[in-house]
């Protein structure tokens, strides 16, 4: 009995081994040019907007995630009064430069709002192994989305038809270097088809708080800034194509006004003298180094700051 | 005085030995064997013709070791008088003058008590030099007993003296050791079983056991005999070495052997229900040479219609329909007969190569170490030795 | 969609690979760098196979059509691969029955009555009447069999054999003689490796002894390289020489069909996939079925890989014209077999799976693992073997299996008395092969009962001689040690046990190919 049970322990571990139970498969790099194109291991994600989840994610959110966000980063939220004046659901399109991205979006919104808004995640990321899809789905409430752009078990338009808003970071993935990159054309596409406004979301310092690689925000609660926009809807007759940059335009601005003013971001923005988001043609070393400086947040006029929205 | 170990007496030892003598020799030689190392009077037997010897080396047979633990037929216990000093294989130096040889010539015993050393007139066997077929073993000079080693009044190769009388022994030339010279006997028992077998030149035997008999009978079969193909079962890995050093043709494990016969004959195998295979048609004459209940059947099962099968071991019960049906003579042999001239015979036999490196692995123990010669003794096959024996001489 | 074979190179990313061992299998971490080819995935089966039946009967290569063969008062005889094909057996309905199935309702249209259907088994053993039921179908055992029409080919009835005369080397023709009488003998094959078929299916499958050992024999093999590779093997020349007088002597219609490689069906389809493509469900599976092996007792596991029926499916079937029709057939082979290998290597490994063509229902003897690995297995190539002469062969299976007594009574004399004689198939030839072959009671068990005829462990043996005379070591790893001595090998307990044996001959760090076999493959060498 003891030996079965022993053979069976070292079966197990080889298994777990030999096929990375927990981590991406892989492919021997002989056998690459044999595997079949990959059909879509995605796990489903509907049972996450179910009641039993949104109550377990509240759970999650409130009791683990919001505690452990607070101690790691300091924020500062804008522009929530929008929310006020619609109702959902609506796009939230923001930048994207760090997994902070998310948790900070998320428990920037009020809590009416953040129960009924999902994210989309990269479905090749944070779907192929069923624990990273059932944490970030529990967690973050992330659905699905193919970046390669073929067919997902549930599509975004089904989420906002159930009423769930919807984060979308349109630039598919996080920066590399903390600069704005392009934006696809999928949160203009979705607003242009379910006619849902989108809002325009901007945040600074994540990437300095955390980049691409880091595995746990720096020390010393850096500071991260967030700033909510104006509603955009696409105009009579806009195609998609034209309603896209206009977001990405908002999303400029937003930066503008956060490092600086609302009224020196509209000048600029009329002037069209609006900084590039994507930052300057300089060397990479400078892009990086620009982004790694955390925004400074100076004090601020207090009858701006509503006592409802502090965080 | 002098030491010996003494066979005696005892119900429930001999039950004991009887139940679990044959699965468990262990408990056998610690505590149920019927024998005791004792200190006694030396046997003295007062008549012509007797003399007393000094025992050199004495063999432990595997009649001896059936007899110790219950597995002999109790049809022997009427030629046998208890207590006695068991021990038939024996070489010893005459401790007085024995008619014609003086005191200190070395002898080997032929054990048969027959009319001669009884006293009495010849039976109609003895008188035909068929001395092992005496008919008087009971009687005359001495107690019952069917041969030295069984008998209260000699005494037996297991104690430091014994008696024996003139016609039986044969004088060891100079130049055999005594480990050689305890051969002897056993291969007398051979050169018997050998004659017995009335092989005819070119037969095929079967010999059954690639113990000390099995391998003397292999090796009396080749040289005294014309037979062709000689086949021996044997268990152990080193009494293959041994059995093809002897003059085996082939060497088979027990469960090759019937299917090795059949191939080599081109006989018929068959199938009974809830038993045993066996042939039609086999070998002309089988040798069981271990006695067992297996042994005796596959000797009776691998042999041809009309065949041979010669007991040379003490046979256990056995099916016998195969006898019946296939008419097979079934053959016994028992000691050696004095017409034979079989201790002539064998002592040429062992001065042999192939025996004389046998007998450099005789194992000799001293008395007072009787269990382990007989636990080792039970093991020979396994643990490579052909012979064990007891030297009373010696004292570790 | 099938995916061509191709040779994997083992790297830091490649999972533990399945390699089969007779009842059971293990997962074993290759050295980097060692090749492992594996066999195609199976190729697109025929959509309906009633209809590509009638199309090759109808339409046959360089033949008449089968209709026009067949007329009223003719003797006709249909012969067929007895169950050392396919492997493992196929599940019900078998192909055999169904194209035996179309050439009755021909033959019935036509008005023929004299129909004789002999299973071709040579000197195998004689099938049971459920084995024969299984290959032929219910309507055909039921219609054939009770009154003796449906039977096995018996290779020692001296009454039943006709003698045709000798090929120009001097090789006996000795087949059945009904088949020799007939007006025309169909032939229903299953083609599962490229040795199969050909003249070798009636110039074999129904001759005798006689005839036999013109080509079974130590020296044909050796000049087989090999015998998968028609052209190239001894074996095939000879059986091509006896086909073609076959032929002139008697109308052959040949009918061959080929598989694909669908060997295990669910849930042990995970054996057939490539193991880094295997799902949790495939890692679940063979977990559970690897413990469970392992603490079943032998008969049990037995019982479970034996009691396995291969879903195979249709590849293509073609019908005419024997040699017109093996080239269609080898074609199709190939293309589901054939794996391109660069270059030979110091060491082959192979895994002995549970079953060889000669152990259905039975147990994988010693000799037969033997004749699995060396011979088959290794004999798996074209062009050149995978390893390079004077390399090492590391052979997978526990050689416990013992002997099937009814089915291989000869085999236990071979290896009892024989094998601890000599393991030299020359040697072996030359002084037991007549003894065993000429033996009353084989001959008499292989007549009347279910053994193998008592030459046959001798073929096995035979089957293996290229092999040990081209490389220098063979090594089993996992197989009892007493074992494999009395076969002339050596055993291991792991692979890297293995190889540190085999240091001696190929060196510590050979290059190793393993061939991922079962399903079938064959290995093109160049």
């Amino acid at each position: 009995m003891s030996g079965f049970l022993k053979g069976t322990v070292d079966d197990v571990r080889t298994v777990s081994r030999g096929w990375r139970w927990g981590r991406r498969s892989m492919v021997p790099r002989s056998a690459e040019e044999y595997v079949l194109p990959a059909r879509s291991t995605v796990f489903p994600s509907d049972w996450s907007r179910k009641r039993p989840a949104i109550a377990a994610r509240e759970v999650a959110q409130k009791g683990g995630l919001e505690p452990l966000f607070r101690s790691q980063v300091r924020t500062r939220v804008e522009g929530l009064d929008v929310l006020d004046r619609i109702d959902g659901p609506v796009i939230f399109a923001a930048n994207h430069a760090s997994h902070l991205d998310t948790p900070l979006i998320l428990l920037s919104l009020p809590d009416e709002w953040r129960r009924r808004t999902a994210v989309a995640a990269a479905a090749d990321y944070f779907f192929d192994t069923w624990w990273r899809a059932v944490g970030s789905s529990l967690l973050f409430n992330t659905f699905p989305i193919d970046r390669r752009g073929g067919a997902m078990a549930t599509t975004p338009g089904e989420v906002l038809a159930d009423g769930w808003s919807l984060v979308i970071f349109p630039e598919g993935t996080r920066s590399q270097d903390g600069w704005m990159g392009k934006f696809r054309m999928g949160a203009a596409f979705l607003a242009h088809e379910y006619d849902v406004p989108v809002i325009p979301v901007a945040h600074r310092g994540t990437f300095a708080a955390m980049p691409r690689g880091a595995g746990w925000p720096n020390p010393g609660r850096r500071q991260l800034t967030i700033r909510f926009g104006e509603p955009l809807r696409p105009a009579e007759g806009e195609s998609v194509r034209d309603f896209a940059p206009r977001i990405k335009d908002a999303v400029a601005r937003l930066l503008d006004e956060d490092a600086t003013t609302w009224w020196e971001s509209r000048q600029r923005a009329s002037a069209g003298t609006t900084p590039d988001p994507s930052g300057p043609q300089v060397a990479a070393w400078r892009r990086v180094w620009a982004q790694t400086e955390s925004p400074q947040v100076a004090e601020e006029p207090s009858g701006r700051r509503l006592a409802a929205w502090r965080r | 005085m002098m030491l010996a170990l003494e066979m005696f007496r005892s119900l429930p030892r001999t039950v004991a030995g009887k139940a679990v003598g044959s699965r468990l020799p262990g408990i056998l030689s610690g505590y149920a064997a019927p024998l005791r190392l004792v200190t006694i009077d030396a046997p003295v037997v007062d008549r012509p013709g007797w003399a007393r010897l000094k025992t050199r080396l004495s063999g432990i047979c595997g009649s001896d070791l059936g007899m110790l633990s219950g597995q002999t037929s109790l049809y022997f216990s009427a030629l046998v008088s208890l207590p006695f000093v068991p021990g038939h294989e024996v070489v010893a130096e005459l401790l007085e003058d024995c008619e014609d040889l003086p005191a200190g010539t070395r002898v080997v015993v032929d054990p048969v008590l027959t009319c001669a050393a009884r006293g009495v007139e010849p039976c109609d066997g003895c008188a035909a030099g068929a001395t092992n077929r005496c008919s008087r073993i009971t009687v005359g000079d001495v107690s019952a007993g069917l041969q030295t080693g069984f008998c209260h009044d000699t005494g037996g190769g297991w104690g430091q003296q014994l008696t024996a009388h003139r016609s039986q022994l044969h004088v060891v030339p100079e130049g055999y050791s005594d480990e050689q010279a305890i051969l002897i006997e056993p291969m007398a028992c051979a050169v018997h079983t050998a004659l017995r077998a009335g092989v005819r030149p070119g037969d095929r035997v079967l010999v059954s056991g690639a113990g000390s008999v099995g391998l003397f009978a292999t090796f009396a079969l080749r040289e005294l005999t014309g037979a062709g193909e000689i086949i021996v079962v044997a268990k152990h890995g080193h009494q293959r070495e041994l059995a093809l050093a002897l003059g085996a043709t082939e060497v088979v494990a027990p469960r090759e052997v019937l299917r090795r016969v059949r191939r080599s004959t081109g006989a018929f195998q068959l199938k009974p229900e809830f038993s045993s295979p066996y042939l039609l048609g086999g070998v002309d004459v089988a040798v069981d040479a271990v006695g067992s209940k297996q042994s005796l059947e596959t000797a009776l099962q691998a042999t041809r219609a009309g065949g041979r099968v010669v007991l040379s071991g003490m046979p256990a019960p056995a099916d016998l329909s195969a006898a019946w049906f296939r008419e097979l003579e079934i053959v016994g042999t028992y000691a050696s007969a004095h017409a034979d001239d079989a201790f002539a015979k064998a002592t040429e036999l062992v001065a042999h190569d192939a025996v004389t490196q046998l007998s450099k692995s005789v194992a000799s123990y001293p008395l007072h170490r009787w269990r382990e010669a007989l636990d080792h003794a039970h093991s020979t096959g396994r643990l490579g030795t052909v012979k064990v024996a007891f030297d009373p001489r010696s004292t570790q | 969609m099938s995916r061509p074979g191709f040779v994997l190179e083992v790297d830091d990313r490649t999972p533990p690979l399945v390699v089969h061992e007779g009842l059971g299998f293990r997962l074993e971490s290759f050295p980097l760098g060692t090749r492992v080819v594996y066999p195609p995935e199976s190729l697109p089966t025929v959509p309906d196979v009633d209809e590509a039946i009638r199309e090759a009967l109808l339409h046959p290569v360089d033949a008449e059509p089968l209709p026009s063969l067949l007329f009223s008062g003719m003797r006709l005889t249909i012969a067929f691969d007895d169950l050392s094909l396919p492997l493992p057996s196929m599940k019900s309905p078998d192909i055999r029955g169904r194209i035996i199935e179309h050439v009755l309702t021909l033959a019935a249209e036509a008005g023929v009555d004299d129909v004789e259907i002999v299973a071709a088994n040579a000197l195998h053993r004689r099938m049971t009447a459920g084995e024969l039921k299984h290959i032929v179908g219910e309507r055909v055992f039921r219609s054939f069999f009770p009154q003796g029409q449906l039977y096995n080919f018996d290779a020692e009835d001296r009454d039943n054999l006709a003698h045709l005369g000798t090929t120009e080397q001097g090789e006996d023709i000795e087949i059945s003689k009904r088949a020799a009488e007939s007006d025309l003998l169909v032939y229903v094959n299953v083609n599962l490796v490229a040795m199969d078929g050909g003249h070798k299916s009636v110039g074999i499958g129904l001759a005798s002894y006689k005839s036999l050992r013109h080509h079974h024999n130590p020296q044909t093999m050796v000049h087989s390289r090999s015998f998968m590779d028609h052209k190239k093997s001894a074996m095939h020349h000879s059986a091509w020489r006896i086909g073609r007088i076959i032929k002139d002597t008697v109308k052959v219609f040949q009918i061959e069909t080929t598989l694909d490689n669908n060997v295990f069906g669910k849930p042990y389809d995970f054996l057939m996939k490539r193991e880094w493509e295997w799902s949790v469900r495939d890692q679940a599976s063979m977990l559970a079925m690897k413990r469970g092996l392992s603490v079943a007792p032998q008969k049990l596991r037995h019982k479970l890989f034996h009691d396995l029926r291969a879903p195979y499916g249709l590849t293509g079937i073609s019908a005419g014209e024997v040699e017109a029709v093996h080239e269609q057939t080898l074609e199709r082979v190939h293309r589901q077999q054939l794996v391109e290998v660069q270059g030979q290597s110091d060491v082959l490994v192979l895994g002995v799976p549970y079953l060889g063509p000669y152990n259905v229902n039975s147990s994988m003897n010693p000799i037969l693992a033997t004749c699995m690995g060396l011979g088959y297995y290794f004999n798996s190539y074209r062009h050149q073997p995978v390893v390079r002469k004077g390399g090492a062969v590391i052979l997978y299976h526990p050689l416990n299996e013992g002997f099937n007594q009814l089915h291989h009574p000869s085999y236990v004399d071979f290896y009892e008395e024989v094998l601890a004689e000599s393991t030299d198939p020359a040697v072996i030839s030359a002084k037991y092969e007549k003894q065993f072959a000429e033996d009353e009671w084989y001959r008499h068990l292989y007549r009347t009962s279910h053994a193998y005829h008592g030459v046959h462990p001798f073929y096995m043996w035979y089957w293996a001689a290229h092999a040990m005379d081209h490389v220098d070591e063979v090594i089993w790893v996992g197989a009892d040690r007493k074992v494999a001595s009395r076969l002339g090998f050596r055993a291991a307990t792991t692979l890297q046990d293995a190889l540190e044996m085999a240091s001696g001959t190929v060196g510590s760090s050979p290059s190793i190919t393993y061939l991922h076999n079962p399903p079938h493959l064959l290995a093109d060498v160049r």
